[in-house]
Order: structure tokens, then sequence, then C-alpha cells
């Protein structure tokens, strides 16, 4: 029973139909997902996952279409059935879970209504009888007060409420077949982590066939037992998971791998390997194989013949012509070899750059109400970043870690003054710069630049590359008039891009190009700090690597201090010195970037380190994971900020005091009632 | 900023590459304009029907022998013959020649009043939508005046105050447009003014105006171009709504409004004024509306 | 809530505020001379200043507003020393007007007049006329040391009288100037304000105007709501339909019909209808001839053309709401969530695509409601429809002030009350603000 074959896809073909010519999106894909089984799909995005889980229950939207091949479900052909059999499968025998757990609820139904339907209408029960099964449904994905979500509407759930709604709806007919498209990705990562564990608790108990679609290896690595490597439309390797992550074939699997931060590795102790170029788009792809203009072992039969997926062993299948000799002996990939960190000489001792005094940044709470508005109340505040202290020395790097909404991109607003301060004192090189941008002097200004997050907006698409450089140039005055267009392109080779990028318009880069022009329009004032906001988090994997390596290069070479913002544990393991971590608008935990890492850990520390997806499926999954939601910032927990949520708390003393950040050793201060030595006992 | 740009660099033996980029830049904006005119049949329609009585009103004195004004008492409510195309009114003036030079009335004041609106209510969005604050809420609240207005009431009480001219008809309009103009370059500015690279421009220190003018306005090209060519539409159909209320333009001079509500009291004797006035002003505003919205619907879809 | 609720009216409030600032100063404040106007342009300097103290527009324009909006009763009672009174005359069916009156101590009503340099106290009978008592006592004595005396005269005015310097006053009645010496220097004319319902005398009527707008405003109504109640459900079938075959040929058709139809001015789409039915069909009235005191709905042939035409406008614009609105949710995630749940095509669209879809054009139709208003003023004009928006064209035209104010802040409260109205109801339909 339990080797039965559930989905059976047979060398499957999507194209879809544009203005001008037919793309095809994707080719030649074949694998089968057996009772209990759980494959994953990766890839980067645009490269045909989600095309291949739609075509699946047969909705591609009115330009896609199955060009060829078989899609076998439970031994039957799914395509070409007619509208009303299939109605029958969606939603009982197949079903979804997606992305965006928010947009993907009916905003006016109730959840236990929206629930209930799909009973109502695959099992024609009554609606008192669907209720009490949703209540059941509910249990089962150990959502918090499941009578009380019964009756509620999706905006008034949490994103892991949410996403718990739709995976227990996906589980309500006992389906033989579970999508689930990124059903993560858009939740922070202690809730990812929960719910991962959710998803894998559900995969043993229901032995439910599942397509898991994610971009993350990671996440791939804790739920599934077979994984497939999608590259531009096509699958390049398909294994077992323990295969896959330990010994890859693929050059681009193994890219993949290296392209990674390691949460585990210190800095300076391993690299990232970036895979260089591009995904190409559907529309041009190159002869020959797909991934040979990328590929450092490319040979000339790699750029003629296009290689098929073979079996080379019985649970491994590669799409290259050199598998066999990759079998025999890995591939060694050239070094890309950096500019030595000159971490050894940061250890002694640098000037302070810039201090952080008691910091608090507010935001006042629109009035809800006429007396409000009429100024008889008292005023309310999101109290986004509360009393922080902290000083980055020249010369070295600060990360600063923690979930959405714990007023980490908040400090970096307001250092380089976009958000004025509601209380305590900022000093730059001695200087007060505890006001706001239209009050400092301009060469305060000058000294302090930023690297935004989003590629999209991060670049003014009314101007091109070269005009929006040199409007800083100019504006600082950094060199004379006539050598600003030269200037510009210095810093365009600065940033591993030509000349010719001087006119392009910013709709014709890539994300990665585009933060990379950022970059150097942030150091063309030549800063003395710069702050990194997010800077990798909205690029696909292979281009992060990329311009983490820029980043830290810059760091080296022109010994630039640097902020950096993440919620990637590993990529600030990878790129700081020292590390602040934030919850709530408080420092939980500072010091030196080895002994955050290391035990003793803060109980939120150890929580964020666990719930990290790595990708290694042998690990076991963590025990500490937190619950429920991050309280409002509004009225901030009393005592210990993390009380509410965390796994060790003590007692009384938590809700009533709260802990000081406490020296542990030199470089590294704990704020929590615990000891020392029990703090030491939390591992992760 | 770019023609500055080009004189900085004058000396440079780069300056011809770089005058030639922006002349090739502009050019590129032009032929994606008219892309998405030959994408859209909708807009094409409709220009065409707008580009024909541009030409009519264009070429208005050579395409008819008689003056819009002169008036032939032995020649009233005639119907159409070769002498007069679209025959005579009840005051015996040639219909076709006073519906060409009607035109001309229409698509000037149009624009005109359009255009008046449109840098206020710049100026008013702006603002509003970057500071927000109280500057926003006094703005917005004295826009939302405005627009509690029916526009036809806003327009009737401004006119029957300072008096039908075509220079009120261009004010009562131009007042009635601005609110909607304002809020949507406010909204948009709202919008942009979180972008990334509006951040950038403060670290920077580029000023308040600076900012306003180069990072944000440019970019709220899109919308507000479909919104002009909307709003030409709606001040062509008020224009006409005046006309017909006897609110426009005062009599004689030619317009499409005030004809069909002369034509409209002698319409037993004879219907050509009153229909080919009519005909003209549905087919102008519609032409425009035609034109807006399958521009508009082009550009979604491109997103 | 209802904090939500409380705010919004607020928010309304303070909009008809300033609307009132607003049509207040636009009509009154605005080059262009309401005495003038009045007169016609041969009054002598003379004559038009008298009739500017008359009508009180030689007060500062903040005091003018004041007394629109408020009343003058309680300035003018302080200035006279009495308690005010408006009683309501009738004579006859149609006639009525107002007149004011002081309280005396005795508590009878009274007014004051001057006859050959005397001071009369006229005191109301109770058949309705005055008897008149010497009350040369009344004088008061200002610092100048000059006598004066502020009363009520029998034009609705408080008057000013000095002892002994009468001024030239001039009215104009039926039959033409008629000057009296011995008369006021100065006057309040006497209203209760807007608020308290009093929109004063229509110039051109010579009549309360709250007592024309009343007439004119439900007859405005009623060609409004059947031209609603026409419109709406049909223009939402449609465009239901369109939305529902997006880029199929039915949606084209529609989307270019409403188009055209929003899009031509309401005077032409009216021309056009009476040139179809009335002229080419022969079968339908072209132009509305009510009596004045008839039921519009007397003869409902005459309704047909109007309802048509205001609703045809009405139907192009809710059926491009809807559409889109409609377009919109069918592509949004969580009716791809609806349809791979297997639901059945029925189950969608009645339990996911409308109950959402719907919400957008309730509130877009009710704000459209300013334009629809606007329609309604042309549609009246085009057919000769005895309403509200023909009574404020005409009035324009005439620059009857009064009534132009009067009638503006009645359809702009209209106007906004619907639009506050569509937000409590946008607010009680959807969950996501109901509940926060």
């Amino acid at each position: 029973m339990s080797s039965e074959i559930i989905l059976q896809l047979e060398n499957l073909a999507i194209s879809y139909k544009t203005r001008k010519n037919i793309i095809n999106a994707v080719r030649d894909v074949s694998f089968s997902i057996k009772r209990g089984e759980n494959l994953g799909l990766v890839g980067e995005s645009g490269c045909g996952k989600s095309t291949v889980a739609y075509s699946i229950v047969n909705f591609l939207g009115p330009n896609g279409f199955v060009q060829h091949g078989n899609i076998t479900f439970k031994g039957q052909p799914l395509q070409n059935k007619p509208e009303k059999e299939l109605r029958q499968i969606r939603g009982a025998d197949i079903s979804m879970v997606y992305q965006e757990p928010m947009s993907a609820l009916n905003p006016s139904m109730r959840i236990q209504d929206q629930m209930a339907e799909s009973l109502i209408t695959h099992r024609g029960m009554g609606k008192k009888e669907a209720y009490s099964e949703v209540l059941q449904a509910l249990k089962q994905v150990y959502m918090p007060d499941a009578e009380g979500t019964m009756t509620r509407y999706p905006h008034q759930l949490s994103g892991g409420q949410q996403q718990r709604v739709l995976i227990a709806t996906a589980l309500l007919n006992n389906p033989s077949l579970l999508i689930m498209d990124e059903p993560t990705t858009a939740l922070d990562v202690t809730v990812e982590a929960a719910v991962l564990d959710l998803i894998a608790e559900l995969q043993d108990r229901y032995q439910t066939a599942t397509l898991y679609i994610s971009h993350n290896m990671g996440v791939v690595a804790r739920v599934s037992h077979k994984v497939a490597v999608m590259y531009a439309g096509e699958i390049v390797e398909l294994a077992d998971a323990s295969t896959i992550f330990h010994k890859p074939l693929h050059p681009y699997t193994m890219g993949l791998m290296r392209c990674l931060p390691d949460v585990d590795s210190p800095k300076g102790t391993r690299q990232l390997h970036p895979i260089t170029g591009r995904v190409p788009s559907p529309d041009q792809l190159p002869v020959g194989c797909i991934f040979s203009p990328r590929c450092e072992f490319a040979q000339a039969v790699c750029l003629e013949g296009h290689p098929l997926l073979e079996q080379i062993t019985q649970d491994h299948q590669i799409r290259c012509f050199r598998a066999t000799e990759w079998q025999n002996q890995k591939p060694t990939f050239s070094e890309e070899k950096l500019a030595e960190p000159c971490h050894s000489n940061k250890i002694e001792p640098t000037q302070p750059l810039l201090g952080l005094n008691d910091v608090k940044v507010y935001y006042p709470v629109p009035f809800k109400t006429v007396r409000g508005f009429l100024g008889l109340e008292k005023r309310q505040y999101v109290h986004a970043v509360d009393g922080i202290n902290f000083q980055v020395n020249k010369g070295r790097t600060l990360g600063i870690v923690g979930e959405s909404g714990c007023g980490k991109s908040s400090i970096a607003r307001a250092i380089v003054g976009l958000e004025s301060i509601f209380g305590g004192k900022m000093e730059f090189v001695g200087l007060d710069i505890s006001k706001p941008i239209s009050k400092r002097s301009i060469a305060t200004i000058q000294q302090m630049q930023m690297v935004f997050q989003d590629p999209n907006s991060v670049l003014n698409p009314s101007y091109c590359v070269g005009d929006q450089i040199a409007f800083t140039l100019r504006r600082f005055r950094s060199v004379p008039k006539n050598q600003i267009q030269s200037e510009v392109e210095r810093l365009l080779l600065a940033v591993k891009l030509d000349e010719s990028y001087y006119y392009r318009m910013p709709r014709q880069l890539s994300g990665g190009e585009k933060q990379r022009i950022g970059i150097a329009r942030a150091i063309a004032s030549n800063p003395g700090l710069l702050i990194c906001d997010e800077p990798v988090s909205a690029l696909d994997v292979s281009v992060q690597a990329a311009v983490l390596n820029l980043l830290l290069e810059i760091q080296t070479k022109q010994d630039t201090t640097m902020i950096l913002i993440s919620h990637d544990l590993s990529s600030v393991r990878f790129f700081s010195e020292d590390v602040a971590v934030m919850y709530l608008g408080k420092i939980v935990e500072i010091g030196d970037c080895e002994a955050i890492y290391k035990p003793p850990y803060h109980p939120y520390t150890a929580a964020l380190l666990a719930a990290v997806p790595r990708p290694n499926p042998d690990l076991p999954a963590s025990h500490v994971r937190l619950h429920g939601r991050v309280p409002s910032a509004v009225n901030p927990p009393s005592g210990c900020r993390f009380h509410t949520r965390c796994p060790f708390k003590i007692g009384d003393i938590c809700e009533a005091e709260e802990p000081l950040l406490r020296h542990l050793s030199e470089n590294h201060s704990i704020a929590c009632h615990l000891t020392g030595d029990q703090l030491c006992q939390i591992t992760i | 900023m770019n023609s500055q740009s080009i004189i900085n660099q004058s000396k440079s033996p780069l300056a011809w590459s770089d005058l030639l980029f922006r002349i090739n830049q502009t050019w590129k904006k032009i032929r994606g304009f008219f892309e998405l005119l030959w994408a859209s049949p909708t807009a094409m329609i409709g220009l065409a029907m707008v580009l024909i009585w541009v030409f009519l009103a264009i070429f208005a004195p050579a395409l008819t022998r008689y003056s819009p004004l002169e008036q032939d008492y032995k020649n009233i409510n005639k119907s159409p013959s070769a002498e007069h195309i679209l025959g005579t009114d009840h005051l015996g003036r040639d219909v076709y020649s006073r519906l060409l030079f009607g035109a001309r009335t229409i698509l000037l004041l149009g624009p005109l009043s359009v255009v008046v609106a449109l840098i206020i209510g710049i100026a008013l969005g702006l603002p509003a939508g970057y500071y927000t604050g109280w500057l926003d809420e006094v703005i917005m609240r004295i826009l939302d005046t405005f627009m509690a207005f029916p526009a036809i009431l806003l327009y009737m009480i401004i006119i029957s105050a300072l008096g039908p001219s075509s220079m009120n008809v261009v004010i009562a309009i131009a007042i009635g447009g601005i609110p909607g103009i304002a809020r949507l370059v406010r909204a948009l500015t709202m919008d942009i003014r979180t972008r990334e690279y509006v951040k950038a421009a403060k670290l920077r220190g580029d000023s308040d105006f600076t900012i306003m003018v180069r990072e944000i306005l440019p970019n709220c090209r899109g919308p507000l171009i479909v919104d002009f060519l909307m709003r030409i539409g709606y001040a062509a159909f008020y224009i006409g709504t005046l006309g017909f209320l006897g609110l426009g333009l005062p009599p004689p001079t030619p317009d499409w409004g005030g004809m069909v509500q002369e034509g409209h009291t002698h319409m037993m004797a004879n219907i050509w004024p009153v229909l080919s006035a009519t005909l003209a002003i549905v087919s102008l505003v519609v032409g425009l509306n035609l034109f807006a919205d399958g521009l508009r619907e082009e550009s979604m879809r491109y997103q | 809530m209802a904090r939500y609720i409380i705010r919004r009216l607020l928010t309304m409030l303070l909009t008809m505020f300033l609307v009132s600032i607003l049509v207040f100063a636009i009509v009154e404040i605005a080059p262009g001379n309401v005495a003038r106007n009045i007169l016609g342009a041969y009054a002598t300097p003379e004559q038009e200043k008298s009739m500017q103290n008359q009508l009180g527009l030689d007060r500062s324009p903040v005091i003018r507003y004041l007394s629109w909006l408020l009343g003058s009763d309680w300035q003018a009672s302080r200035l006279v020393g009495y308690p005010l009174k408006v009683i309501t005359i009738s004579e006859g069916v149609v006639a009525k007007y107002q007149q004011w009156w002081a309280v005396d101590e005795n508590g009878a009503l009274v007014q004051w007049e001057i006859q050959d340099g005397r001071l009369y106290k006229l005191i109301r009978q109770s058949d309705g006329k005055t008897k008149a008592v010497e009350d040369e006592q009344a004088w008061k004595v200002n610092e100048e040391g000059r006598k004066y005396f502020w009363g009520i005269n029998n034009a609705n005015q408080a008057a000013l009288w000095m002892q002994g310097e009468g001024g030239v006053e001039y009215r104009l009645e039926y039959s033409g100037w008629i000057a009296s010496t011995g008369s006021p220097v100065d006057y309040i004319p006497l209203s209760k304000g807007l608020i308290r319902g009093d929109m004063g005398i229509s110039l051109r009527y010579k009549r309360p105007v709250s007592e024309i707008i009343a007439r004119r405003f439900t007859n405005s109504l009623i060609l409004a709501s059947i031209a609603i109640l026409v419109s709406i459900p049909l223009a939402i079938l449609l465009g239901l339909l369109a939305g529902l075959n997006e880029g199929k040929p039915l949606d084209r058709i529609i989307s270019i019909g409403g188009l055209v139809t929003t899009a031509s001015p309401d005077f032409a789409t009216g021309i056009i209808l009476i040139m179809i039915f009335a002229l080419g069909l022969k079968i339908l009235p072209g132009a509305t001839v009510f009596m004045e005191n008839n039921s519009v709905l007397k003869d409902p042939r005459l309704l047909v053309l109007p309802v048509l035409t205001a609703g045809l406008v009405e139907i192009g614009y809710v059926v491009r709401m809807t559409r889109a609105s409609v377009v919109e949710v069918m592509n949004s995630p969580y009716v791809r969530t609806a349809i791979l749940k297997g639901l059945s095509s029925r189950q969608i669209i009645f339990k996911h695509v409308l109950p959402n879809a719907m919400m957008a054009p309730i509130t877009v139709i009710m704000l459209h409601v300013n334009w629809f208003i606007g329609g309604l003023v042309v549609v009246e004009s085009v057919f000769g429809y005895p309403g509200l928006g023909n009574l404020i064209l005409n009035a324009a035209l005439y620059k009857d002030v009064y009534t132009i104010e009067a009638s503006s802040m009645v359809l702009i409260l209209l106007a906004v009350g619907t639009q506050l109205f569509a937000d409590l109801i946008y607010a009680l339909i959807n969950p996501r603000i109901r509940y926060s």
C-alpha cells in the first residue's frame, strides 16, 4: 500500500500564450509521488515550480495550456477531464495550500463557513455536522482558541494562524494529494518553524502524498523525502533528500549549496560562491544545456546538445552530460579569492564611531476616538524602539537581527536621520546626531549612507543609472564637475558592473543589478558608516551571495564601518563581528558574533537559531519553539517583554521586573532573569 | 537637470554620446506611447474621432464659405442643401460653419481649463501628500468642500456670480477639476514617498522641493496623463452642458451647447441644428473617453 | 463602530460648515451687485444705496454670513430690547407670508412706525388689524445727545429711526418706485437663519424659499428615485454579466455601451431620446408640462423620458464600476482558492464573488451621487420638469441669491448625506471595518 503511486507526471510541457509568441515555461518534467511521500520542488523564482503545481489541478489561467505529456493521478489521466469531474477531485482528493494566506482566504466570510463549504460540497454534510468537523480539524492543526476562531474573519487572525486554517481546510476531506506552494515564505522565521513542525507531523499522521514547493533549500530539507531541483523550466536533478543535500551531482545544485551562508560557520571561515549570471527568461533559453552559460564546467558538448534527465542510480536522476564524471570525482570549483578579511587586526579595540544611548523611537498611534482627536485622551505610541544602547567601533560590523516588527529598521532610519528619535542620544565621532536629517550638516549626512531592501524601489524609474549616482556626486561635490562621469564609471566597476550600465534604465536591470547600483550610489559619497537594511532578503539565493560578497569586499577594502539589519541569522553570522538581537524594541542579547551563536543563549536567540531551516535533512527537529503572537508594541508586556512567549519563563519575576543587560563575558551581555548557568543549559 | 548635465560635460568627448542618449530616451518614451496606442483598438478609434474634430477646427476658415455669425433673414430654418450643407438655424446662420467654429471653442477651452486645474492641483497635492500632517488636513478639508458640490451646481453658481464668458467658463471648470487632480497627486505622492529612492535622496540631503519635483513628480506621470485625457473629456462635457443651460459663452459665439439650446426650441421647425450639434458633442466626448479609457486599460495590462 | 459613525458625522458637519461659507462667498461676495441686479440697470445711485441698506447688504460679510446662517433676530432683539416673534399669516389657500413682531411687556405683538416725525407703536389686535399708539417716550439718547430708536417696522426689518432726521426710503412695489421720507437710517432684515429653517424670501417669486423648495424637492426626489430604482438593478446585472465574461464579445458590447452612455452629456442624451420617441415615433411627449400644484405623478407618460435620460447616464457608470470590481474579485487568490476547493460556478459566484464584488460599487455608486444630482439638474431643464434642479438653474439665471443659496445647501446636504450613508453601509457589510 505504501508504494502506491499517487501522482505521476510524464514529460510534461506547459506553455503560455502571450501577445507576441508562445512561451514554453515548463519542459520535460517527470516525477512521481507515492503515498506518504513528500516531494520537494525547489528552484529560484521564475523557474516554473508553481506552473507545475497549477497544471496538476488544471488551473493555468486563460493563456496557459499543457503542450504535451501526461499527468496521471491514481492511475487516471487528469488532462482533458471534463469540468464536472475535475470539480469532484479539486478540494476533495487533491487540495492546495498557498503562499499568501491572507489573500487566499475570502475576507468577507467567517472561517467556519469557508471551511465547511468544502465538506458540504464534497461530502454532502449538513451545516451542523460540518461545523463540528471543522472544529476538529482546527484542533488538529493546534489552532489556539479553535472555538473562537470558527466565527472570526480572516483579517482577525495572524499570518501563522491563517496558514493553519488553510492547512486544516486542505486536509478536511483527507486528500490523496496535497500541493503546498511556498506555504511558509510569507511568515516570520519562528512562525515558519512552527508551521513546518506541523506539516511534518501531519505528514506522518495522514500519510498524504505531498508536493512541496519552495525556493528555500533549508525548508525542503526539513519536510521532504525526495527533492527535485528545477532550473529554468526543467528538472535538473531528482533524488532522495539526503543524496541531494550530501552528494549533489548537478553543478547547479552544488552551486545552490555553495552560495548559502551557513548559520553554523563563523565569519571568515567560509566563503560564499555565487553562481554567475542570471536565470534565463523562458523566451530566451540558451541552446544546449540550459545551465551551460552559468556553468563553470561547461564543455563544447554542453553548448550544443540538450542533456536528458537520466537515471544514474536507483534513486538519483540528473540532467548533465558530465554526470558520470562527477559520480567518480566531485568537480572542483575554482575559488574566487576575496580580499583577505582583516579579521585579525580588528580584535584590538578601535575608536568608537557611533554611540547610541537610551535611544527611543515612538510612533504616535492615530486617534481612533473623537475625544482623542480633541486632545482629551493621552496620546498612545507604538514603542518601536524602546531604549537602546550600543556602540559601533570604527572598521567593525554590527549585525542587528530580529523578526519583523522588532524595531530593527526603525533603528536604522533613526541613525541616518530619516526618523526623529523620541528620546535618548546618538553620537557620531563625538558629534551629537540626535536630530533628524533636515537639521544635520551636509558633512554629517555624507558620512552616513544606507543600502535598502527592495530592489524594485531602490532606483528612481525615471532616470538612468548613471544620473542617479551622479546626483549624489554633485550634491556632495565629491569630485570636480568634469570628472563626474568618470567617477560614476569607477563606482560601477567597483560594484562589478561595467561602464555600459551608465545609460541603462532601472527597468532593464535584474534585481541583483539594481541592488548593486544602490550600493554604488551609497558608497559614492564615501561614507564612514554604511547601514544595510535587509540588503539581500528580496533577492534570489544565487544572487544574494554575490551581493553579500560585494558588501564584504567594500567593507574589507575600504575599511567601512557597517551595520547590517537582517532577519536572516546566517547572513549576519557570515558578515558581522558584533551582533545585537532585538525583540519588541529592546536588545535582548548583544556581543561578539561568536559569543552570540554559542551557548549561553538568550531564550529568544535560542528560538531564532532553532528556527533557522538548515539544508541538512538529518538534523532532528528542535524542541525550542515559540507559540502565540508577538504582542502589540503599543502596550508592550510588563517586565521582560519576551515573557508572554518564553519557553523558559521562571515565574512572576519575569512579569514584574525588566531584566537588564548583564555581562556574561567581556564581549557578551544578555537581558534575562535566568542565571548564567541556567542559560548555558539551553540548547537548540 | 538633464540639460545642466550636458553643459557640465560639454568639454568632454562624452557630451555627444550623452546628448544622443537623451534624445534616444525621449524617442523611446514617445515610441512606447504609440506602441501602447496601437495595441488598443478602443484608444485608436477614440483618437481618430478626436483628430477629425481637431482637423475641422484648425482648418475651419478654409472649410466653409460662411461666417458663423452672419445672419441671413431670408434663409431661416432651411434644411440641408448644396448651399448650406447642414442647413441654417433660426437666425439664418450656416449650421455647418457654426459647428466648425464651435469645435474651436470647445477644443481650446477644454484643454486650457484642464491645464490650469493640473498646475494648481499638482501644487496642492504634491505638498499635501509629501508632508501629510496638518498641512494635508487643511488642504484636504478645503478640497473636500469643493468635492461636496455636484460639479454642475458649482459651475452654475460660479458662472452666475461671475457672469457668462469664456474666461469664466475656464475658471469654473478649472476650479471643478482641481480637487480631483490634487487628490490623485496626493495619493500617488503618498505612495511614492515611501519608495527607497526617495529615502536615498533624503540621505544625500536633497531639499524637500527637489525631492518632490525631481524624484516624485516624474513618477506620477503615467496616471496623470491618463487622468488629464479623461478630464479633457469631462471638460468638453461640461462646456457643452453649461452652454446648453445658458451659462456658457454669451451668444452669438458659436458654442455647441448653446446651439443645442437654441435649436431645441425650434426642433419642430428644423431638426438639423440641434441634431448636428448634439451628435458633434457626443462624438467628441465619447472619442475623448474612448481614447483615455483605452490607454488606461492598455497601460494597466502592462503592469 | 459607534465611534466611527460619530467621527464621520462630525466630519460631515465640518464639511457642511465649510460648504456654507463657500456657497455664501461665491454667491454674495463675488463681484456683481445684488441690489442692482434686483433693481435693474436704470436705478439711481440713491435708490441703489437705499436698497442695499434695506437688504442689509451694506453690513460686513461676516455679519451677513452669520445672519444668513444663524439668523439676525437675536441681534435685532438685543437692539430693540424686546423678544421677537414671527407669525405666519394665510390669505386664501396659496399665499402665506410671515410677519415679525416684537413682544412687549404686556405680551402684545407690536411694531413701530413714524408718522409726521412722531413715533407710533402699532399693537396687533386679535382680528389681525393694528392699533396705533403714540410712543414718543420710547426715544433713547446716544452719546452725541441725539434721539434714536430701534424698533420693528412692517417690512420684517429691525429699523433704526433718528428723531427728526429720517432718510429717504425707496421701495420697489408692483406699481413702481415709492419714496418715503422720515424713514429709518439703518435696517437689519429679520430672519431666523438657514440652520433654523428660514431660507429667506425669494427675490423672484417673493415667497419664502423653503416653501418653494419643499415642493420642488419632492418632485426631484420622485424623478430621482424612479430613475435609480430602474437603472441600478439593471446596471448591476449587466456589470456582473460583463465582468464574468471578461474579454468576450458580450463584455465588449456592454463595456463600450456603458462608456458611451456615461460619456454623453445628459442634455445630448435627452435631446436624442426626444428626437427618437417624441419627434420620430411620436409615442411620448417631448416636454413635461406640469401645472404648479398638480402632482408630477398625474400623467406617468410625462415621466418616461426624464427617467430614461437620468437613468441611462447612471446605468453606464454603474455597469463599468461593477464590471471592474467583478473582474478584480474573479482574479483574486481567494476565488482561486474557492475554485480549487471544487465548488460549483454557482456557489463561487454567489458566495465568493458577489459579496466581495458588490462592496466597491455600493460606495462608488453612492459617491457618484454628486454626478447624478448634477445630471438631474440638466435633465430637469431639458424637459422643463419642475424640480429643484430647474429651480436652481432659473435662480442662477435670475440671480435669485436666497434661492440659489438655500437650494444649493439642500442639494449638497443630500449629496454629503448620501455619501455618509454609503460609508456606513460599507462599514456594515465589510467585516474588516466592522470588527476594528
